[in-house]
């Protein structure tokens, strides 16, 4: 069961609104071009998942860069980011991050907040997804976009469980899309 | 022991000074016998009651909340709620609980019935806090009414040696000190009341703000807590069981350990009425060598706490492999946590089910008031799968009988594929990824399913140890693969391997080991105490348990655990063979670790905490709840860990723990609860206290953070556990020993010296004297002033001179 936005975990099923799915990185330009303030959330998976020569982690760092987006890590994840010499990253855990965004007057760790618009993967499926669900229901004013291979519901936009190629080249055209490059 | 003569219990009455209300225990006089001739005849299973009050002796004055209602404690909960928001996160948008709806709660709409979506999900949390307080208290009234039956309702309830103050959560939240297993009936009378107040306030148009709901939750907690203390003070009285030792014994655990030489009979779930009726009839018709049993889940615990030759094979999780073994030659199910399909996966192996609680009968034929000898025929026969046996002095017979008659056969029978028929089987696999999919913890089954082809066993293997059992996979797959036997085939030198010695529960903890860590715990100098609790629904195996507990238990906080968790605590040897509890000790002190026993044990967790007031600070426990939470929030640095959380009984037993101001945290799954508990640290007005000397509002920095918190992963379990065990009241150098704790372990996870040590200094001695340059360097970036310590308290009436 691939390439359908549908949840990946099968029960993990949702209520009436549900994200829109993210084929290809031009869908994004609308809400990009709107989003004045971009934060990265980086899970703990993050740090094992090949993307490219690098991992997660090292596309994190280049989107950071690229979109000129603060990035918080959760679940410990900015060891990670810390060995590879990234001092922008900041740490919070899943469920607190999930809660101060539901301020709309929150200003973050970094200070520089409040965002309107966050991307995000790397945390357990599951936990993304109760995540999501705070964020949608609870901070209307963010627009959430899940970067995760498999669909998250509660984004509003989420990759349709992509095939892994498929998945890392789009991965790549987002970030060109941002300002980023190969 | 003589029942004939009347017996007179406690009275309690008088006007709460903090309600203004009446408060009126009447407790009637009881007695029963057997046999009772009288001036009116001869009377048979005579029973009297009798509406006789006498006074009470305990001089203790009765504090201002004995048995509160569900609002009596609302003000408290309230601060406490202030203090640490909910923060939801719904499983979906609608609500479907009356045929009004389904209503869309997205957004700001509002149901049929004017509900809110976080009211819906508060509901939610409450109808879960209540299905795990019924669980506990049902389990409860079951051993009392047995145990009544059994010795008598006079029957005298004690912890044991040292514990002066005991059944401390019943003297805190009734005002009683249950003396006897009358007292217990009478106690768990009011729970039930209080249950059903609860449980009603989830009706349609009934409760509606999530404020309010929340502060039910805790109520709901609260009388969990009580009727588990009521169920082990009753079973720790009556059956033989540790007494606040710990010595108490280690025994043998781990699949490996089950001596197939023998009948095995395998009982699950957390009752131990029957399960002691099966060890007891081996003990007494003498045949220890031709059976024994194992024991999952809190049941486990219960039994070896009785019969030390009786062992603890697995946790919770661990059902369906320990069957599907084929070890089992009968299985005994009693109440809780027990797979409901526990007869189709017995019938699989040929091991019949006995089923022994009302509410787990499993479908199976009624044979109760049926001859042993009948049932036993049946069973052996294979003509019945199982059956329901309610006469528990009937269980242990049947069971030890049928198990050692179906031995032999069985043991020639073989239950799980070869690996080769395995790699044969998967040469048809789909690649459809439903078993990924429908995987809890998202295994990639697939894979591994797809290297078995090859005769590469190793990543079904692999999965296996981050498996939780729970059949999902096998149930998705259109080839109806056995996929979970695969991973235990794959995982069977592993599995022959489990193998390890554990301390079985001790109960309570002693007075005398609260007197001697009372005053360091207080002060920070024992930096926390650390339960580890609750399910098997681990994110990836239950080596995290024991790496956490090992964690803590090195740096001399005091470990305290007990249900499943304890058992997977167990499952790890050291280089020298050894488990945790073999290489540390069973006392209440610093870096010993404690096991108390089943889930009903877990009260003595707050049980300890609750003395320490009463103990250390000499605080009236009796019917005084809000100022002894409040002294327990401030003051006693303890930290709640579930980390395989998953049942509506640890959400119970978690919300036990925040009415008493003890943060508790889960593993990722227990996201899945949907409501957090969340402080903002930056919210200087939220750390606020009253200084009891003074009645001055000053601020503290955020002790504890958080009240409620699923962590991703084991390294932000443990940064968050050294951070949460800081409390306004530490002292200096308690205060310093806590925060290079803290440090240390954030930089070992995180890899970095963490941002906020500066909130946490209040005056230069509390600074961790070898990290000073580096503290005083981020003091001065922060502009850091000094504060005082003050004597916190979020109670105005605390504060001396009553706050006027
Ligand atoms: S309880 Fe209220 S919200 Fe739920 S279905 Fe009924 S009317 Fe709708
Ligand atoms: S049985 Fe194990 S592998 Fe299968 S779905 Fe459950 S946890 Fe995953
Ligand atoms: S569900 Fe069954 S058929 Fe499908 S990939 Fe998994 S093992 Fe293969």
């Amino acid at each position: 069961m691939v390439m359908k936005p549908v949840p990946w975990q099968t029960g993990e099923i949702c209520g009436p609104e549900s994200a829109k799915s993210l084929t290809k990185p031009d869908v994004l330009k609308r809400d990009l071009s709107k989003a004045k303030k971009l934060l990265l959330i980086v899970g703990s998976e993050a740090p094992d998942e090949k993307h490219g020569k690098g991992d997660m982690v090292d596309y994190a760092i280049a989107l950071s860069k690229a979109g000129k987006m603060d990035v918080i890590a959760t679940g410990g994840a900015i060891k990670a980011f810390i060995e590879k010499g990234f001092e922008g990253a900041k740490t919070m855990g899943a469920m607190e991050l999930a809660y101060r965004l539901q301020d709309p007057e929150w200003k973050g760790p970094h200070g520089r907040g409040p965002y309107d618009m966050i991307m995000i993967y790397g945390q357990p499926y599951y936990m993304q997804w109760t995540m999501l669900s705070g964020v949608m229901n609870f901070a209307p004013q963010i627009v959430p976009i899940a970067l995760g291979r498999y669909f998250q519901p509660h984004a509003k936009w989420s990759f349709p469980n992509m095939k892994e190629k498929q998945y890392h080249t789009i991965l790549d055209e987002i970030l060109e899309l941002v300002g980023g490059g190969k | 022991m003589d029942d004939s003569q009347p017996y007179y219990g406690a009275m309690f009455e008088g006007t709460s000074p903090r309600t203004g209300t009446d408060f009126r225990m009447k407790k009637k006089a009881y007695f029963k016998a057997d046999e009772a001739d009288t001036g009116l005849g001869k009377f048979k299973g005579l029973e009297v009651r009798i509406g006789t009050i006498v006074d009470d002796e305990w001089d203790e004055p009765m504090g201002p909340t004995p048995m509160p209602g569900p609002t009596t404690l609302r003000s408290w909960d309230h601060k406490i709620l202030t203090k640490y928001q909910p923060s939801y996160m719904p499983y979906c948008q609608v609500c479907c609980l009356c045929t009004m709806g389904k209503c869309d709660l997205s957004g700001d709409k509002r149901g049929a019935c004017g509900i809110d979506i976080k009211g819906q999900q508060a509901r939610i949390v409450l109808a879960a806090a209540n299905i795990g307080c019924a669980a506990h208290l049902a389990h409860s009234r079951h051993l009392i009414d047995h145990l009544i039956e059994e010795h008598g309702p006079r029957t005298e309830l004690m912890q044991g040696p040292g514990t002066e103050i005991h059944a401390p959560v019943t003297r805190l939240v009734t005002g009683m000190r249950p003396r006897t297993l009358e007292d217990a009936s009478l106690i768990l009378d009011y729970c039930e009341t209080q249950m059903t107040h609860t449980l009603s306030a989830t009706a349609t148009g009934q409760e509606g703000s999530w404020m309010d709901f929340e502060s039910k939750v805790f109520h709901a907690g609260m009388i969990d807590q009580l009727s588990m203390e009521i169920a082990d003070l009753a079973q720790v009285s009556t059956l033989g069981m540790p007494m606040a030792d710990p010595d108490a014994p280690l025994v043998e655990s781990g699949i490996g350990m089950m001596d197939m030489d023998k009948a095995i009979i395998l009982t699950i779930g957390h009752n131990i009425v029957p399960a002691a009726s099966i060890t007891d009839y081996i003990t007494e018709k003498r045949l220890n060598d031709q059976a024994e049993v194992g024991g999952m889940c809190c049941t486990a615990w219960d039994i070896t706490r009785r019969d030390p030759k009786a062992k603890v094979v697995g946790p919770i999780s661990w059902q369906l492999r320990f069957i599907r073994s084929g070890r089992a030659d009968v299985v005994v199910v009693d109440e809780q946590c027990v797979r409901t399909d526990v007869v189709r996966e017995a019938k699989k192996v040929h091991a019949p089910v006995i089923s022994t609680s009302d509410k787990a009968v499993m479908g199976l034929p009624d044979r109760s008031d049926d001859p042993p000898e009948s049932i036993i025929k049946e069973l052996v026969s294979g003509k019945i799968d199982g059956c329901y046996i309610s006469d528990h002095s009937i269980v242990g017979e049947v069971a030890t009988k049928v198990a050692i008659a179906l031995k032999p056969s069985r043991r020639k029978m073989k239950f799980f594929p070869s690996k080769k028929a395995i790699q044969k089987m998967a040469e048809d696999c789909k690649k459809c990824s439903e078993c990924i999919r429908a995987c809890p913890n998202d295994q990639n089954v697939m894979e591994a399913v797809l290297a078995a082809q090859t005769g590469n066993m190793e990543p079904l293997r692999e999965v296996y140890k981050n498996c939780i059992g729970c059949a999902r996979c096998e149930s998705a797959c259109p080839n109806d693969y056995d996929l979970h036997s695969w991973m235990v085939v794959a995982g069977e030198a592993d599995c022959e391997d489990e193998k390890y010695m554990v301390r079985t529960g001790r109960g309570a903890i002693q007075d005398t080991e609260i007197r001697h860590v009372g005053q360091p715990i207080v002060f920070g100098e024992i930096p926390g105490v650390i339960a580890h609790v609750g399910c098997a629904n681990y994110p990836s195996g239950g080596d995290d348990v024991h790496h956490m507990a090992e964690e803590f238990a090195k740096r001399r906080y005091i470990i305290v655990t007990s249900g499943c968790a304890a058992i997977s605590m167990g499952h790890v040897r050291d280089e020298n063979g050894q488990s945790i509890y073999e290489r540390r000790s069973g006392a209440f002190d610093a870096g010993c670790v404690v096991n108390v026993g089943s889930c009903v044990a877990n009260s003595h967790i707050a049980g300890a905490a609750i003395k320490i007031a009463a103990i250390f600070a000499k605080r009236n426990l009796r019917g005084n709840y809000a100022e002894i939470a409040d002294y327990i929030h401030h003051r006693v640095g303890a930290v709640g860990i579930s980390w395989g959380a998953m049942s509506q009984k640890a959400a119970s037993i978690a919300a036990g723990f925040w009415r008493l101001g003890v943060p508790v945290i889960v593993g990722p799954h227990g996201s899945k609860y949907r409501r957090m508990l969340l402080g903002k640290a930056d919210n200087e007005r939220d750390w606020m206290v009253y200084d009891a000397r003074t009645g001055e509002r000053v601020p503290t920095a955020p002790g504890p953070e958080h009240l409620f918190y699923a962590a991703e992963t084991v390294a932000e379990a443990n940064v968050l556990t050294a951070k949460l065990v800081l409390r306004p009241n530490d002292t200096g150098k308690g205060r310093s020993i806590k925060l290079s704790h803290y440090i240390d372990i954030h930089e070992t996870y995180y890899g970095f010296f963490p941002e906020d040590i500066w909130k946490y200094i209040r005056r230069e001695t509390d600074i961790p004297i070898t990290l000073k340059d580096k503290i005083l360097a981020q003091m001065k970036e922060n502009k850091w002033k000094e504060r005082k310590i003050p004597d916190p308290t979020l109670l105005k009436e605390q504060v001396i001179g009553g706050g006027a």
